[in-house]
Protein backbone atom coordinates (compact mmCIF):
# COMPACT_ATOMS: atom_id res chain seq x y z
CA UNK A 1 0.00 0.00 0.00
CA UNK A 2 2.94 2.37 0.86
CA UNK A 3 3.92 2.20 -2.94
CA UNK A 4 0.47 1.95 -4.50
CA UNK A 5 0.72 6.59 -4.85
CA UNK A 6 3.71 5.80 -7.03
CA UNK A 7 2.20 2.88 -9.05
CA UNK A 8 -1.13 4.90 -9.56
CA UNK A 9 1.18 7.67 -11.34
CA UNK A 10 3.28 5.63 -12.95
CA UNK A 11 0.41 3.69 -14.49
CA UNK A 12 -1.48 6.99 -15.48
CA UNK A 13 2.11 8.51 -17.29
CA UNK A 14 1.93 5.37 -19.21
CA UNK A 15 -1.71 5.47 -20.01
CA UNK A 16 -1.50 7.62 -23.48
CA UNK A 17 1.52 6.00 -24.82
CA UNK A 18 -0.77 2.66 -24.69
CA UNK A 19 -4.04 4.12 -25.62
CA UNK A 20 -3.04 6.45 -28.66
CA UNK A 21 -6.44 7.30 -29.64
CA UNK A 22 -7.50 11.02 -28.80
CA UNK A 23 -11.53 9.82 -27.30
CA UNK A 24 -9.77 7.54 -24.16
CA UNK A 25 -6.67 10.10 -23.30
CA UNK A 26 -9.97 13.05 -23.60
CA UNK A 27 -11.76 10.73 -20.76
CA UNK A 28 -8.47 10.24 -18.57
CA UNK A 29 -7.59 14.48 -18.45
CA UNK A 30 -11.33 15.08 -17.93
CA UNK A 31 -11.20 12.76 -14.82
CA UNK A 32 -8.13 13.55 -13.89
CA UNK A 33 -9.39 17.66 -13.66
CA UNK A 34 -11.92 16.34 -12.32
CA UNK A 35 -10.41 14.15 -9.77
CA UNK A 36 -8.01 17.51 -9.26
CA UNK A 37 -10.87 19.64 -8.39
CA UNK A 38 -12.57 17.34 -6.25
CA UNK A 39 -9.03 16.89 -4.13
CA UNK A 40 -8.77 21.01 -4.23
CA UNK A 41 -12.48 20.79 -2.98
CA UNK A 42 -12.15 18.84 -0.03
CA UNK A 43 -9.28 20.57 1.70
CA UNK A 44 -12.24 23.04 2.37
CA UNK A 45 -14.93 20.91 2.16
CA UNK A 46 -13.32 17.82 4.35
CA UNK A 47 -10.60 18.88 5.95
CA UNK A 48 -12.15 22.33 7.49
CA UNK A 49 -15.79 21.01 7.11
CA UNK A 50 -16.99 24.47 5.14
CA UNK A 51 -19.35 22.63 2.22
CA UNK A 52 -19.34 24.90 -0.65
CA UNK A 53 -21.31 25.08 -3.63
CA UNK A 54 -19.64 27.64 -4.99
CA UNK A 55 -16.89 26.70 -6.33
CA UNK A 56 -17.30 27.53 -9.79
CA UNK A 57 -16.67 30.60 -9.12
CA UNK A 58 -12.58 29.93 -9.09
CA UNK A 59 -13.20 27.73 -11.77
CA UNK A 60 -14.74 30.74 -13.94
CA UNK A 61 -12.41 33.28 -13.05
CA UNK A 62 -9.36 30.57 -13.97
CA UNK A 63 -11.32 29.98 -17.23
CA UNK A 64 -12.24 33.47 -17.86
CA UNK A 65 -9.03 34.80 -17.15
CA UNK A 66 -7.05 32.44 -19.33
CA UNK A 67 -9.67 33.02 -22.20
CA UNK A 68 -10.00 37.26 -21.75
CA UNK A 69 -6.13 37.51 -22.10
CA UNK A 70 -5.26 34.98 -24.52
CA UNK A 71 -7.82 36.42 -26.77
CA UNK A 72 -7.30 40.12 -26.51
CA UNK A 73 -3.72 39.72 -25.99
CA UNK A 74 -2.31 36.85 -26.88
CA UNK A 75 -1.21 36.19 -23.47
CA UNK A 76 -1.32 32.00 -22.62
CA UNK A 77 -2.12 31.06 -19.35
CA UNK A 78 1.40 30.45 -18.74
CA UNK A 79 1.79 34.34 -18.16
CA UNK A 80 -1.19 35.18 -16.71
CA UNK A 81 -1.47 32.83 -13.91
CA UNK A 82 -0.30 34.88 -11.75
CA UNK A 83 -2.83 36.96 -12.21
CA UNK A 84 -5.30 34.98 -11.69
CA UNK A 85 -4.13 33.12 -8.44
CA UNK A 86 -4.46 36.97 -7.43
CA UNK A 87 -7.85 37.24 -8.39
CA UNK A 88 -8.79 34.33 -7.12
CA UNK A 89 -7.47 34.90 -3.70
CA UNK A 90 -8.74 37.94 -3.80
CA UNK A 91 -12.49 36.56 -4.61
CA UNK A 92 -11.60 33.75 -1.67
CA UNK A 93 -10.92 36.89 0.65
CA UNK A 94 -14.23 38.93 -0.18
CA UNK A 95 -16.46 36.00 -0.35
CA UNK A 96 -14.81 34.19 2.48
CA UNK A 97 -14.60 37.20 5.37
CA UNK A 98 -18.83 37.40 5.43
CA UNK A 99 -20.23 33.52 4.51
CA UNK A 100 -17.70 31.96 7.05
CA UNK A 101 -19.40 33.68 10.02
CA UNK A 102 -22.46 31.53 8.59
CA UNK A 103 -22.51 28.15 10.37
CA UNK A 104 -23.74 24.69 8.67
CA UNK A 105 -26.73 25.15 6.03
CA UNK A 106 -26.43 28.67 5.87
CA UNK A 107 -22.55 28.61 4.96
CA UNK A 108 -23.87 26.12 1.97
CA UNK A 109 -26.64 28.75 0.78
CA UNK A 110 -25.08 31.80 0.74
CA UNK A 111 -22.32 29.81 -1.03
CA UNK A 112 -24.48 29.33 -4.10
CA UNK A 113 -26.19 32.70 -3.95
CA UNK A 114 -23.06 34.47 -4.58
CA UNK A 115 -21.57 31.79 -7.41
CA UNK A 116 -25.41 32.67 -8.65
CA UNK A 117 -24.49 36.21 -8.57
CA UNK A 118 -21.02 35.68 -9.66
CA UNK A 119 -23.34 33.68 -12.93
CA UNK A 120 -25.82 36.31 -13.85
CA UNK A 121 -23.36 39.25 -14.02
CA UNK A 122 -20.85 36.92 -16.34
CA UNK A 123 -23.52 36.01 -18.46
CA UNK A 124 -24.40 39.97 -18.97
CA UNK A 125 -20.71 41.39 -19.05
CA UNK A 126 -20.08 42.41 -22.63
CA UNK A 127 -16.27 42.03 -21.94
CA UNK A 128 -16.70 38.42 -21.41
CA UNK A 129 -19.18 38.00 -24.22
CA UNK A 130 -22.03 37.68 -22.14
CA UNK A 131 -23.78 34.53 -22.90
CA UNK A 132 -22.11 33.49 -25.86
CA UNK A 133 -18.89 33.41 -23.78
CA UNK A 134 -15.44 33.91 -25.35
CA UNK A 135 -13.16 31.79 -28.16
CA UNK A 136 -9.49 31.62 -27.48
CA UNK A 137 -8.28 31.70 -30.91
CA UNK A 138 -6.51 28.55 -32.94
CA UNK A 139 -2.70 29.40 -33.85
CA UNK A 140 -0.83 27.96 -35.86
CA UNK A 141 2.79 27.48 -34.20
CA UNK A 142 5.95 27.74 -36.36
CA UNK A 143 7.53 25.56 -33.63
CA UNK A 144 7.50 23.29 -30.54
CA UNK A 145 8.67 26.53 -28.20
CA UNK A 146 5.83 28.82 -29.84
CA UNK A 147 3.21 26.09 -29.42
CA UNK A 148 4.01 25.62 -25.80
CA UNK A 149 3.64 29.69 -25.30
CA UNK A 150 0.22 29.48 -27.41
CA UNK A 151 -0.80 25.92 -25.26
CA UNK A 152 -1.90 24.69 -28.89
CA UNK A 153 -0.62 21.46 -30.02
CA UNK A 154 -3.09 21.21 -33.29
CA UNK A 155 -4.32 17.11 -32.99
CA UNK A 156 -2.06 16.09 -30.20
CA UNK A 157 -3.54 16.06 -26.00
CA UNK A 158 -0.58 14.75 -24.51
CA UNK A 159 0.66 18.05 -23.70
CA UNK A 160 -2.70 18.36 -21.89
CA UNK A 161 -2.56 14.89 -20.49
CA UNK A 162 0.55 15.32 -18.81
CA UNK A 163 -0.61 19.03 -17.63
CA UNK A 164 -3.46 17.54 -15.96
CA UNK A 165 -1.26 14.92 -14.27
CA UNK A 166 0.72 17.10 -13.01
CA UNK A 167 -2.18 19.24 -11.45
CA UNK A 168 -3.26 16.07 -9.98
CA UNK A 169 -0.53 15.07 -8.40
CA UNK A 170 0.03 18.64 -6.70
CA UNK A 171 -3.49 18.99 -5.83
CA UNK A 172 -3.27 14.90 -4.14
CA UNK A 173 0.36 16.39 -2.76
CA UNK A 174 -0.77 19.61 -1.26
CA UNK A 175 -3.97 17.91 0.54
CA UNK A 176 -1.75 14.76 1.87
CA UNK A 177 1.28 17.56 2.73
CA UNK A 178 -1.87 19.92 4.69
CA UNK A 179 -3.27 16.82 6.46
CA UNK A 180 -0.57 15.59 7.91
CA UNK A 181 0.60 18.94 9.30
CA UNK A 182 -0.45 21.45 11.86
CA UNK A 183 -2.47 23.14 9.28
CA UNK A 184 -5.04 19.88 8.93
CA UNK A 185 -5.33 19.08 12.71
CA UNK A 186 -6.57 22.61 13.22
CA UNK A 187 -8.67 22.37 10.20
CA UNK A 188 -9.95 19.10 11.76
CA UNK A 189 -10.48 20.84 14.73
CA UNK A 190 -12.55 23.66 13.52
CA UNK A 191 -14.73 21.37 11.68
CA UNK A 192 -16.00 19.06 14.46
CA UNK A 193 -16.53 21.68 16.66
CA UNK A 194 -15.97 25.39 16.18
CA UNK A 195 -16.97 26.88 19.40
CA UNK A 196 -14.09 23.90 20.95
CA UNK A 197 -11.49 25.28 18.69
CA UNK A 198 -12.09 28.76 19.44
CA UNK A 199 -12.10 28.23 23.17
CA UNK A 200 -8.43 26.96 22.55
CA UNK A 201 -7.45 29.72 20.63
CA UNK A 202 -8.18 28.86 17.40
CA UNK A 203 -8.27 31.81 15.12
CA UNK A 204 -11.48 29.87 12.80
CA UNK A 205 -12.45 32.86 10.81
CA UNK A 206 -8.16 32.57 9.38
CA UNK A 207 -7.81 29.08 8.84
CA UNK A 208 -11.02 28.80 6.98
CA UNK A 209 -9.62 31.49 4.77
CA UNK A 210 -6.50 29.52 4.18
CA UNK A 211 -8.23 26.70 3.64
CA UNK A 212 -10.86 28.33 1.15
CA UNK A 213 -7.20 30.23 -0.50
CA UNK A 214 -5.61 27.22 -1.27
CA UNK A 215 -8.67 25.41 -2.10
CA UNK A 216 -9.54 27.92 -4.69
CA UNK A 217 -6.25 28.39 -6.11
CA UNK A 218 -6.04 24.71 -7.77
CA UNK A 219 -9.62 25.09 -8.92
CA UNK A 220 -8.39 28.42 -10.46
CA UNK A 221 -5.61 26.30 -12.37
CA UNK A 222 -8.40 24.34 -13.17
CA UNK A 223 -10.38 26.50 -14.61
CA UNK A 224 -6.94 27.86 -16.42
CA UNK A 225 -6.42 24.14 -18.22
CA UNK A 226 -10.16 23.73 -19.03
CA UNK A 227 -9.83 26.95 -21.10
CA UNK A 228 -7.20 26.07 -22.70
CA UNK A 229 -7.98 22.53 -23.76
CA UNK A 230 -11.29 23.48 -24.61
CA UNK A 231 -10.68 26.66 -26.59
CA UNK A 232 -13.74 28.33 -25.82
CA UNK A 233 -15.54 29.15 -22.51
CA UNK A 234 -19.40 30.10 -21.53
CA UNK A 235 -21.26 30.11 -18.76
CA UNK A 236 -22.87 27.45 -18.02
CA UNK A 237 -19.43 25.26 -18.34
CA UNK A 238 -17.85 26.99 -16.11
CA UNK A 239 -19.18 29.18 -13.69
CA UNK A 240 -22.42 27.83 -13.41
CA UNK A 241 -24.84 26.34 -10.50
CA UNK A 242 -24.03 22.66 -12.38
CA UNK A 243 -19.94 22.97 -12.20
CA UNK A 244 -20.28 23.77 -8.52
CA UNK A 245 -22.38 20.80 -8.06
CA UNK A 246 -20.03 18.72 -10.31
CA UNK A 247 -16.79 19.60 -8.04
CA UNK A 248 -18.76 18.79 -4.36
CA UNK A 249 -20.06 15.95 -6.05
CA UNK A 250 -16.88 14.21 -6.89
CA UNK A 251 -15.58 15.31 -3.31
CA UNK A 252 -19.01 14.11 -1.28
CA UNK A 253 -19.69 10.95 -3.16
CA UNK A 254 -16.14 9.83 -3.06
CA UNK A 255 -15.73 10.13 0.35
CA UNK A 256 -15.92 13.48 1.99
CA UNK A 257 -12.65 14.51 3.77
CA UNK A 258 -10.68 11.16 2.53
CA UNK A 259 -7.92 11.30 0.72
CA UNK A 260 -8.38 9.03 -2.19
CA UNK A 261 -12.23 9.26 -2.73
CA UNK A 262 -12.02 12.43 -4.97
CA UNK A 263 -9.64 10.58 -7.40
CA UNK A 264 -12.14 7.46 -7.17
CA UNK A 265 -15.40 9.35 -7.62
CA UNK A 266 -13.87 11.46 -10.70
CA UNK A 267 -12.85 8.11 -12.26
CA UNK A 268 -15.69 6.05 -12.06
CA UNK A 269 -18.11 8.67 -12.82
CA UNK A 270 -16.42 10.91 -15.49
CA UNK A 271 -15.62 8.24 -17.83
CA UNK A 272 -19.23 7.07 -17.63
CA UNK A 273 -20.50 10.19 -18.25
CA UNK A 274 -18.33 11.11 -21.20
CA UNK A 275 -19.45 7.07 -22.37
CA UNK A 276 -23.19 7.59 -21.75
CA UNK A 277 -22.90 11.58 -22.84
CA UNK A 278 -20.74 10.31 -26.37
CA UNK A 279 -23.14 6.98 -26.70
CA UNK A 280 -26.20 8.98 -26.55
CA UNK A 281 -25.70 11.99 -28.47
CA UNK A 282 -24.82 9.38 -31.02
CA UNK A 283 -27.91 7.26 -31.04
CA UNK A 284 -30.09 10.38 -30.76
CA UNK A 285 -28.05 12.56 -33.61
CA UNK A 286 -29.61 9.28 -35.58
CA UNK A 287 -32.85 9.19 -34.44
CA UNK A 288 -33.90 12.38 -32.68
CA UNK A 289 -36.76 12.71 -34.99
CA UNK A 290 -38.24 9.58 -34.49
CA UNK A 291 -37.98 9.23 -30.63
CA UNK A 292 -39.75 12.65 -30.56
CA UNK A 293 -42.45 11.36 -32.28
CA UNK A 294 -42.71 8.39 -29.32
CA UNK A 295 -43.66 10.93 -26.74
CA UNK A 296 -43.22 9.51 -23.36
CA UNK A 297 -40.72 10.08 -20.24
CA UNK A 298 -37.76 8.13 -22.54
CA UNK A 299 -38.11 10.03 -25.40
CA UNK A 300 -38.34 13.16 -23.46
CA UNK A 301 -35.20 12.17 -21.13
CA UNK A 302 -32.98 11.29 -24.58
CA UNK A 303 -34.28 15.21 -26.04
CA UNK A 304 -33.06 16.17 -22.72
CA UNK A 305 -29.69 14.70 -23.04
CA UNK A 306 -29.25 15.26 -26.63
CA UNK A 307 -29.78 19.26 -25.63
CA UNK A 308 -26.00 19.60 -25.93
CA UNK A 309 -24.71 16.79 -23.97
CA UNK A 310 -24.65 18.80 -20.83
CA UNK A 311 -27.09 17.47 -18.75
CA UNK A 312 -27.40 14.14 -18.92
CA UNK A 313 -24.93 14.24 -16.35
CA UNK A 314 -27.06 15.73 -13.99
CA UNK A 315 -29.53 12.63 -14.20
CA UNK A 316 -26.66 9.70 -13.99
CA UNK A 317 -25.67 12.29 -10.70
CA UNK A 318 -29.07 12.07 -9.58
CA UNK A 319 -29.01 8.41 -9.46
CA UNK A 320 -25.29 7.68 -8.17
CA UNK A 321 -26.82 10.48 -5.11
CA UNK A 322 -29.74 7.80 -4.57
CA UNK A 323 -27.56 4.77 -4.66
CA UNK A 324 -24.76 5.98 -2.43
CA UNK A 325 -27.08 7.26 0.03
CA UNK A 326 -29.23 4.03 0.19
CA UNK A 327 -26.22 1.84 0.21
CA UNK A 328 -23.01 3.98 1.05
CA UNK A 329 -23.40 6.76 2.85
CA UNK A 330 -20.14 6.97 3.97
CA UNK A 331 -18.72 7.86 0.11
CA UNK A 332 -17.47 5.05 -2.44
CA UNK A 333 -14.40 4.76 -0.65
CA UNK A 334 -16.37 3.04 2.41
CA UNK A 335 -16.95 0.20 -0.68
CA UNK A 336 -13.37 -1.05 -0.09
CA UNK A 337 -12.81 -0.35 3.47
CA UNK A 338 -14.03 -2.49 6.56
CA UNK A 339 -17.13 -0.79 8.76
CA UNK A 340 -15.13 0.12 12.22
CA UNK B 1 -5.36 44.56 45.26
CA UNK B 2 -7.32 43.71 42.23
CA UNK B 3 -8.58 40.15 40.74
CA UNK B 4 -7.17 38.23 38.67
CA UNK B 5 -10.56 38.37 36.51
CA UNK B 6 -12.71 40.97 36.90
CA UNK B 7 -16.98 41.39 36.52
CA UNK B 8 -18.03 44.64 36.40
CA UNK B 9 -22.01 45.47 35.83
CA UNK B 10 -22.39 42.86 33.12
CA UNK B 11 -25.65 42.57 31.82
CA UNK B 12 -27.23 40.63 28.97
CA UNK B 13 -30.83 40.31 28.00
CA UNK B 14 -32.49 38.05 26.05
CA UNK B 15 -35.38 39.22 24.31
CA UNK B 16 -37.08 40.90 27.31
CA UNK B 17 -35.34 38.10 30.02
CA UNK B 18 -32.09 39.25 31.68
CA UNK B 19 -29.60 36.06 31.37
CA UNK B 20 -27.59 38.81 33.41
CA UNK B 21 -28.17 41.88 35.39
CA UNK B 22 -25.64 43.96 37.19
CA UNK B 23 -23.70 40.94 38.13
CA UNK B 24 -19.90 42.30 39.70
CA UNK B 25 -17.92 39.76 41.50
CA UNK B 26 -13.60 39.21 41.64
CA UNK B 27 -12.02 36.41 41.10
CA UNK B 28 -8.57 36.69 42.87
CA UNK B 29 -5.38 35.54 41.48
CA UNK B 30 -4.88 31.89 42.79
CA UNK B 31 -8.20 31.65 44.36
CA UNK B 32 -11.29 28.67 43.40
CA UNK B 33 -14.03 30.40 43.22
CA UNK B 34 -17.27 28.76 42.99
CA UNK B 35 -20.41 29.98 40.88
CA UNK B 36 -23.69 28.49 42.23
CA UNK B 37 -27.14 29.04 41.33
CA UNK B 38 -30.56 26.74 40.36
CA UNK B 39 -31.27 26.34 36.45
CA UNK B 40 -31.44 29.43 34.58
CA UNK B 41 -29.63 31.25 37.33
CA UNK B 42 -27.36 32.82 34.04
CA UNK B 43 -24.61 30.70 35.25
CA UNK B 44 -23.06 29.92 31.58
CA UNK B 45 -23.83 33.39 30.21
CA UNK B 46 -21.88 34.91 32.75
CA UNK B 47 -19.11 32.83 31.54
CA UNK B 48 -20.06 33.24 27.72
CA UNK B 49 -19.78 36.86 28.19
CA UNK B 50 -16.38 36.12 30.23
CA UNK B 51 -14.46 34.26 27.36
CA UNK B 52 -16.37 36.26 24.49
CA UNK B 53 -18.78 34.36 23.01
CA UNK B 54 -21.54 36.82 24.35
CA UNK B 55 -21.23 40.24 24.19
CA UNK B 56 -22.49 42.07 27.23
CA UNK B 57 -25.33 44.68 26.76
CA UNK B 58 -23.46 46.70 29.66
CA UNK B 59 -20.63 46.13 31.82
CA UNK B 60 -17.30 45.52 31.58
CA UNK B 61 -14.74 42.28 31.70
CA UNK B 62 -11.17 42.87 33.20
CA UNK B 63 -8.30 40.41 32.76
CA UNK B 64 -5.21 41.12 34.51
CA UNK B 65 -6.07 44.87 35.03
CA UNK B 66 -7.03 45.31 31.64
CA UNK B 67 -10.70 45.04 29.96
CA UNK B 68 -11.28 42.41 27.83
CA UNK B 69 -15.01 42.92 27.01
CA UNK B 70 -16.45 41.46 23.95
CA UNK B 71 -13.15 40.54 22.56
CA UNK B 72 -12.91 36.93 20.31
CA UNK B 73 -12.50 33.93 22.19
CA UNK B 74 -9.26 32.74 20.78
CA UNK B 75 -7.78 36.25 21.60
CA UNK B 76 -9.17 35.68 25.38
CA UNK B 77 -7.52 32.05 24.81
CA UNK B 78 -4.24 33.46 23.80
CA UNK B 79 -4.60 35.94 26.40
CA UNK B 80 -4.40 32.90 28.99
CA UNK B 81 -8.53 32.35 29.96
CA UNK B 82 -9.29 28.27 29.46
CA UNK B 83 -12.90 27.10 29.16
CA UNK B 84 -14.75 24.03 29.27
CA UNK B 85 -18.20 23.35 27.90
CA UNK B 86 -21.51 22.39 30.21
CA UNK B 87 -22.60 20.69 27.15
CA UNK B 88 -18.96 18.89 26.23
CA UNK B 89 -16.95 19.25 22.84
CA UNK B 90 -14.92 16.67 22.10
CA UNK B 91 -13.50 16.97 18.40
CA UNK B 92 -15.15 13.51 18.16
CA UNK B 93 -13.67 12.07 15.04
CA UNK B 94 -9.41 13.00 16.49
CA UNK B 95 -7.78 11.17 18.96
CA UNK B 96 -7.44 12.28 22.43
CA UNK B 97 -4.22 13.12 21.80
CA UNK B 98 -4.84 15.43 19.01
CA UNK B 99 -7.56 16.81 20.72
CA UNK B 100 -5.45 18.01 23.68
CA UNK B 101 -2.63 19.34 20.89
CA UNK B 102 -5.03 21.83 19.04
CA UNK B 103 -5.03 23.94 22.68
CA UNK B 104 -1.26 23.64 22.40
CA UNK B 105 -0.53 24.68 18.39
CA UNK B 106 -2.93 27.35 18.58
CA UNK B 107 -0.51 28.40 20.74
CA UNK B 108 2.23 28.45 18.06
CA UNK B 109 3.73 25.26 19.28
CA UNK B 110 5.58 22.54 16.71
CA UNK B 111 4.15 19.70 16.72
CA UNK B 112 6.63 17.77 18.23
CA UNK B 113 6.19 20.22 21.06
CA UNK B 114 2.26 20.21 21.09
CA UNK B 115 2.53 16.54 21.20
CA UNK B 116 5.16 16.67 24.78
CA UNK B 117 2.18 19.37 25.76
CA UNK B 118 -0.68 16.79 25.35
CA UNK B 119 1.15 13.95 26.77
CA UNK B 120 2.00 16.29 30.05
CA UNK B 121 -1.86 17.55 30.45
CA UNK B 122 -3.12 14.02 29.82
CA UNK B 123 -1.03 12.67 32.07
CA UNK B 124 -1.96 15.62 34.67
CA UNK B 125 -6.01 14.79 34.47
CA UNK B 126 -4.93 11.32 34.76
CA UNK B 127 -6.24 9.75 30.90
CA UNK B 128 -2.89 9.33 29.61
CA UNK B 129 -3.44 5.71 28.72
CA UNK B 130 -6.24 6.90 26.39
CA UNK B 131 -4.19 9.11 24.14
CA UNK B 132 -4.59 6.90 21.17
CA UNK B 133 -8.48 6.64 21.44
CA UNK B 134 -10.70 8.30 19.42
CA UNK B 135 -12.38 11.39 21.60
CA UNK B 136 -15.78 9.79 20.91
CA UNK B 137 -15.13 6.71 22.66
CA UNK B 138 -14.73 8.21 25.87
CA UNK B 139 -16.79 7.97 28.93
CA UNK B 140 -18.44 11.11 30.10
CA UNK B 141 -16.12 11.66 33.01
CA UNK B 142 -13.22 11.04 30.72
CA UNK B 143 -14.65 13.69 28.41
CA UNK B 144 -14.79 16.25 30.99
CA UNK B 145 -10.87 15.28 31.46
CA UNK B 146 -10.22 15.85 28.21
CA UNK B 147 -11.93 19.09 28.00
CA UNK B 148 -9.74 20.12 31.19
CA UNK B 149 -6.39 19.08 29.54
CA UNK B 150 -7.49 20.35 26.20
CA UNK B 151 -8.02 23.75 28.11
CA UNK B 152 -4.38 23.05 30.32
CA UNK B 153 -2.86 22.93 26.97
CA UNK B 154 -3.58 26.32 26.08
CA UNK B 155 -1.07 27.28 29.16
CA UNK B 156 -3.99 29.13 31.00
CA UNK B 157 -3.82 31.53 33.88
CA UNK B 158 -7.53 31.18 34.83
CA UNK B 159 -9.26 28.18 33.86
CA UNK B 160 -13.33 28.57 33.88
CA UNK B 161 -14.85 24.83 34.30
CA UNK B 162 -18.77 24.90 33.66
CA UNK B 163 -20.35 22.31 34.80
CA UNK B 164 -17.54 19.90 37.23
CA UNK B 165 -19.08 17.13 38.33
CA UNK B 166 -22.43 17.55 36.30
CA UNK B 167 -23.85 14.09 34.66
CA UNK B 168 -20.91 12.31 36.19
CA UNK B 169 -21.71 8.93 38.31
CA UNK B 170 -20.75 9.29 42.25
CA UNK B 171 -17.48 7.21 42.79
CA UNK B 172 -15.71 9.60 40.08
CA UNK B 173 -16.71 12.81 42.01
CA UNK B 174 -13.74 12.78 44.54
CA UNK B 175 -11.39 12.20 41.48
CA UNK B 176 -12.20 15.32 39.54
CA UNK B 177 -12.45 17.22 43.31
CA UNK B 178 -8.72 16.16 43.62
CA UNK B 179 -8.36 16.98 40.22
CA UNK B 180 -9.11 20.62 40.53
CA UNK B 181 -7.28 20.95 43.64
CA UNK B 182 -4.06 19.48 41.65
CA UNK B 183 -4.85 22.57 38.94
CA UNK B 184 -4.61 24.94 41.21
CA UNK B 185 -1.04 23.84 42.77
CA UNK B 186 -0.05 23.84 39.36
CA UNK B 187 -0.77 27.39 40.17
CA UNK B 188 -4.21 28.25 37.58
CA UNK B 189 -6.98 30.53 38.81
CA UNK B 190 -10.46 28.79 38.70
CA UNK B 191 -14.16 29.70 38.91
CA UNK B 192 -16.21 26.64 38.96
CA UNK B 193 -19.72 26.16 37.93
CA UNK B 194 -21.13 23.39 40.22
CA UNK B 195 -24.58 22.47 41.01
CA UNK B 196 -23.53 19.84 44.01
CA UNK B 197 -23.19 22.48 47.10
CA UNK B 198 -21.00 19.54 48.83
CA UNK B 199 -18.62 19.70 45.61
CA UNK B 200 -18.33 23.23 45.67
CA UNK B 201 -18.18 23.91 49.63
CA UNK B 202 -15.09 21.70 50.19
CA UNK B 203 -13.14 23.22 47.54
CA UNK B 204 -13.85 26.93 46.94
CA UNK B 205 -12.10 29.91 48.67
CA UNK B 206 -15.36 32.04 47.62
CA UNK B 207 -18.79 31.32 46.31
CA UNK B 208 -20.77 33.43 44.26
CA UNK B 209 -24.80 33.01 44.12
CA UNK B 210 -26.77 34.13 41.22
CA UNK B 211 -30.66 33.93 40.84
CA UNK B 212 -32.45 34.93 38.04
CA UNK B 213 -29.67 36.66 36.37
CA UNK B 214 -28.65 38.57 39.49
CA UNK B 215 -25.80 37.87 42.40
CA UNK B 216 -27.62 37.45 45.45
CA UNK B 217 -25.16 36.23 47.32
CA UNK B 218 -21.17 36.57 47.64
CA UNK B 219 -18.84 34.93 50.58
CA UNK B 220 -17.43 32.24 52.30
CA UNK B 221 -18.10 28.63 51.58
CA UNK B 222 -19.55 28.41 54.77
CA UNK B 223 -21.54 31.96 54.96
CA UNK B 224 -23.16 31.30 51.93
CA UNK B 225 -24.76 27.85 53.08
CA UNK B 226 -26.40 29.75 56.06
CA UNK B 227 -27.64 32.57 53.73
CA UNK B 228 -31.54 32.49 53.64
CA UNK B 229 -31.78 32.71 50.14
CA UNK B 230 -29.31 29.91 48.95
CA UNK B 231 -30.84 27.71 52.07
CA UNK B 232 -34.75 28.18 50.58
CA UNK B 233 -33.67 28.05 46.65
CA UNK B 234 -31.76 25.00 47.35
CA UNK B 235 -33.29 23.15 50.14
CA UNK B 236 -37.06 24.40 50.30
CA UNK B 237 -38.36 27.23 52.34
CA UNK B 238 -39.44 25.10 55.21
CA UNK B 239 -35.49 24.55 56.45
CA UNK B 240 -35.09 28.34 56.46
Amino acid sequence: MRFAPAVLIVLLAAYPLVATLPFPQHIVIMALLFATMGTAWNILGGLAGQVSIGHAVYFGIGAYTAAYFYKHFALSALATWPLALLISTAASVVIGLPTFRLRGHYFVLASVFIMQAVYVIVSNSATLGAGIGLELPVYRAKDWTDALWHLQFRDSKLPFYYAALVLFVAALGTFEWIRRRRLGLILTAVREEEDAARSLGVDTMRYKLVALIVSAAFTTLCGMFYAHYVQYVEPISTTSLVVSIEIAFIAIFGGIGTVWGPTLAAFVIIPLTELLRAYLSGRIAIGLAGTLQDGGLLAYLKYYAAGGGGQIDLLIYGLIIILIARFQPRGMLGFFRRLD
Amino acid sequence: MAGLLEIRGLSKRFGGVYASRDVSFDVDAGAIVGLIGPNGAGKTTLFNLATGFLMPDAGEVRFDGREVTGLRPDVLSRRGIARTFQILKPFARLTVEENVMVGALARGDSMAEARAAAQRCLELVGIGHKAADLARNLSTGQRKRLEMARAMATRPRLLLLDELTGGVDQPSIPGLIELVARLRGEGITLLVIEHNMRVIMGLADKVVFLHLGEKLAEGAPAEIARHPAVVNLYLGSRHA
